[in-house]
């Protein structure tokens, strides 16, 4: 266990009611600096508004929420999400997108061109600089987003879903992505998905949560070298572990 | 272990293209497939890959132009009481009940009321939706709009039942539920089963066997026999993941 | 930072929460505000009110003394309820004709090519007109009797009901028209089992626009020539300076248009619960 000084991110019983719906309950837990934590449920049990809390676009009943040992603050703390509906602004291009938020803080100039470069490189979108997201496919665009979530080194990057419903070649695609994004970068990162295969995949660690009123039901950690193999005796023990514990069919 | 396979579907040659900004763009080009009776044939592709119209000319919604369709040896131009078919976009009609909705293909055919009552029934029993025969399609979840629609496309009596891609916009786990609920009401109703989706494990876990299409223009790349893999399957078989991942390799990407 | 327990849960907010919480009492005050501004306007233009002599704007108290007055003291042997119920009884003949005549008229063009192609432009011409311009010509021909009234008012609110019928039969959703041609509907039955009952809101949209637009021709037939109805009343109190006659006959105007307006919406909602927004 690592000490508190470590930790990015802590979460103390963090429980959420919306007038008599009992959505979470006292959910407590730490999050390492570049830590990759996927967070998985059943269906319904709570986990966009856990999204939302930690986005503060809730604030919970009761409960807290601290970054760098202080109260998370939208103001001070930076925060990006990224959700499972492309959020590409169309008019503007893939270039002019991938700086939005970075302009919006004010970053130098310099500092600016240095981390697009270094995006576009990751993502391989040189060629696509100037295009318009409705000339590209749906994935491309939602990598343009994932991009620019990165770009802006937040203290803490939320995405839920970014995969949602695209077929397994793809997925596979983007989750090598964005892992390698990850690695690049080093940003903490919580990864929200349905998919426990996927979650397998990526995490360091995964949150089970349970059905509503959400609680944690389990911390799983996934000690597996990278790239994992998804037919690995290991990963299937594993994934068969996370699902045993969520199913509800 | 070999039964002998009757083919009741069987397409030759099907090409189909579009007018777009004038432009015509082939969607489909030349398809041939036999269709076995009673088997559930997956039909798998990227994304945007033409296999909704594929499927719409076998059903008559789009006019077949170049190639033949033969049902049980005898030629079909549009579209046929045998033939039915599961929307992807639901197109449930909302100023219709579950129950009305379920009997609309009943009542097109001029069942009256008592039958189409019981029939209709039969049907909201067995993708297990009793209960809900008065609710209207808004008041419902998307894996329970699904199953409305399926059971109304069985209780038309198809011979053959097209799915297009119907669990398409549901989360993964109640993707998982609906499974195996398709499968389950297809041992109950043996029926023969096109099945169209873009999700390889899905495929993998439904098929007897898979349809590999291209993509656009559609075409047939290869068809994979999966008697081999018993059922109930288990998606963590190493055999089921072999294969995924060698139709995976074979898949064109949609990027 | 936990507050004290009050309650069942203490209920901290966000400051975005709170910026909600207090527009939504900002929504519920600023028509009350408004209204109060408006008697404020009324009490302040009505300052110079002279009755015996006419002059000025009225009072609001001497817009209902009128009104009460019209009561004890009818008007061609009318109350004013009764005065609205004749103007009433007019829109409801000529919509009770729009609806039937012209729901099947919107539906044949919506539906079917060649009549839509022989109609529309004799229709759009037609349209063109507006209703007050019909009035000279049908008071010439039939004079200023109850039918010419009519008969202005379904010229003024048939429309309405036809554009919208015929824009719902002409844009059916291809979905469910598939769901047709898949299960092998006749077209007959496409068209009575699926294209007319998803335009019900169309059709519905059709009601509502008709009985506002019949509402506010009834008056203005009612203005050039009539012996009853709220229309009449209005102009009675032009013709004999009686402006408080006029305001209490606008305010009946506007009462009753409101009600006609929610009560179209309520039957809409009652026989077409699919178009309620679900959550």
């Amino acid at each position: 266990m690592t000490m508190s000084g470590e930790h990015k991110v802590k979460v103390e019983n963090l429980t959420k009611y919306f007038d008599d719906l009992h959505v979470l309950d006292d959910v407590s837990f730490n999050i390492r600096k570049g830590e990759f934590l996927c967070v998985v449920g059943p269906t319904g049990c709570g986990k966009t508004t856990f999204l939302n809390l930690l986005t503060r676009i809730y604030m919970p009943t009761r409960g807290q929420l601290y970054i760098d040992g202080e109260p998370a603050d939208p103001k001070k703390h930076n925060l990006s999400v990224v959700f499972q509906e492309p959020s590409a602004m169309p008019w503007l291009t893939v270039d002019k997108n991938l700086r939005f938020g970075m302009e919006i803080k004010n970053l130098p100039k310099e500092e600016i061109e240095r981390r697009i470069e270094n995006m576009i490189g990751l993502l391989g979108l040189e060629q696509f600089r100037e295009r318009y997201p409705h000339q590209l496919s749906a994935s491309t665009a939602q990598r343009i987003i994932i991009g620019r979530a990165f770009a802006m080194q937040p203290d803490l990057l939320l995405m839920d879903e970014p995969y949602g419903q695209m077929d397994i070649k793809l997925r596979f695609y983007l989750e090598d992505e964005v892992i390698r994004l990850w690695k690049e970068m080093g940003t903490t990162v919580v990864f929200i998905t349905h998919n426990i295969e996927e979650a397998v995949y990526l995490a360091e660690r995964i949150l089970i949560l349970t059905n509503k009123p959400a609680r944690i039901r389990e911390e799983v950690t996934v000690d597996l070298p990278r790239p994992r193999d998804v037919s690995d005796p290991e990963f299937i023990k594993i994934r068969n572990h996370v699902t045993e514990q969520i199913k509800w069919w | 272990m070999d039964k002998k396979k009757q083919v009741i579907l069987s397409l030759r040659n099907i090409s189909h293209s579009f007018i777009v900004k004038n432009e015509v763009k082939a969607a489909v080009s030349d398809v041939s497939l036999d269709v076995y009776d009673n088997e559930f044939l997956v039909v798998l592709g990227p994304g945007h890959s033409g296999k909704t119209v594929l499927m719409n000319v076998i059903a008559g919604i789009e006019k077949l132009v170049e190639g033949k369709i033969y049902l049980r040896g005898e030629e079909i131009h549009g579209s046929n009481r045998s033939i039915g078919m599961v929307f992807q976009s639901l197109n449930l009609m909302p100023w219709r009940t579950v129950m009305q909705n379920v009997e609309f293909g009943l009542e097109l055919a001029g069942l009256d009321k008592k039958q189409r009552r019981l029939i209709a029934q039969k049907h909201i029993d067995l993708v297990r939706l009793s209960g809900f025969e008065s609710a209207y399609p808004h008041e419902l979840s998307g894996g329970m709009k699904q199953r409305v629609g399926i059971a109304r496309a069985y209780a038309n009596n198809p011979e053959i039942l097209i799915m297009d891609e119907p669990f398409g916009a549901l989360d993964a786990q109640t993707r998982y539920a609906m499974e195996e609920e398709v499968l389950r009401i297809w041992k109950e109703e043996k029926r023969t089963v096109i099945f169209v989706t873009n999700n390889i494990e899905e495929a993998v876990y439904l098929a007897d066997r898979i349809v590999l299409l291209s993509n656009c223009p559609a075409r047939v790349k290869h068809i994979y026999d999966l008697s081999s893999l018993g059922r109930p399957r288990n998606m963590m078989d190493p055999e089921f993941l072999r294969i995924r991942t060698e139709i995976s390799q074979n898949t064109d990407l949609a990027l | 930072m936990e507050k004290g327990m009050s309650g069942k849960h203490a209920i901290q907010l966000s400051q975005a929460e709170i910026r909600e919480q207090r527009l939504n009492l900002l929504y519920k005050i600023l028509p009350i505000l408004s209204v109060l501004l408006l008697i404020g306007l009324w009490l302040y233009a009505s300052r110079g009110y002279n009755p015996k002599v006419g002059s000025g704007f009225p009072t609001p108290a001497a817009v209902w003394d009128r009104t009460v007055r019209l009561f004890t003291a009818p008007v061609k042997k009318r109350s004013l309820i009764m005065h609205a119920l004749v103007s009433l009884r007019r829109i409801g003949i000529a919509l009770a004709f729009d609806w039937t005549f012209g729901i099947v008229f919107g539906i044949i063009i919506g539906w079917y090519a060649k009549p839509r192609a022989f109609f529309s432009p004799m229709f759009d011409a037609f349209r063109a007109v507006p209703p007050l311009a019909w009035i000279p010509l049908i008071t010439l021909w039939f004079g200023i009797g109850e039918f010419p009234k009519i008969l202005i008012v379904i010229f003024g609110s048939l429309a309405s009901i036809v554009v919208n019928v015929k824009a719902g039969l002409s844009t059916v959703d291809r979905m469910y028209l598939d769901v047709g041609t898949v299960f092998n509907a006749s077209p007959m039955q496409t068209l009575i089992k699926i294209a007319i009952p998803s335009s019900l809101d169309a059709i519905f949209a059709g009601v509502r626009t008709s009985t506002s637009a019949a509402w506010m021709v009834v008056l203005a037939a009612e203005m050039l020539g009539a012996d009853a109805g709220v229309g009449f009343l209005i102009s009675r109190g032009m013709d004999s300076i009686d402006m408080p006659l006029v305001l209490t006959g606008m305010i009946a105007i506007g009462i009753v248009g409101a009600i006609l307006a929610i009560l179209t919406q309520l039957v809409e909602r009652l026989i077409c619960p699919w178009t309620r927004k679900s959550k």
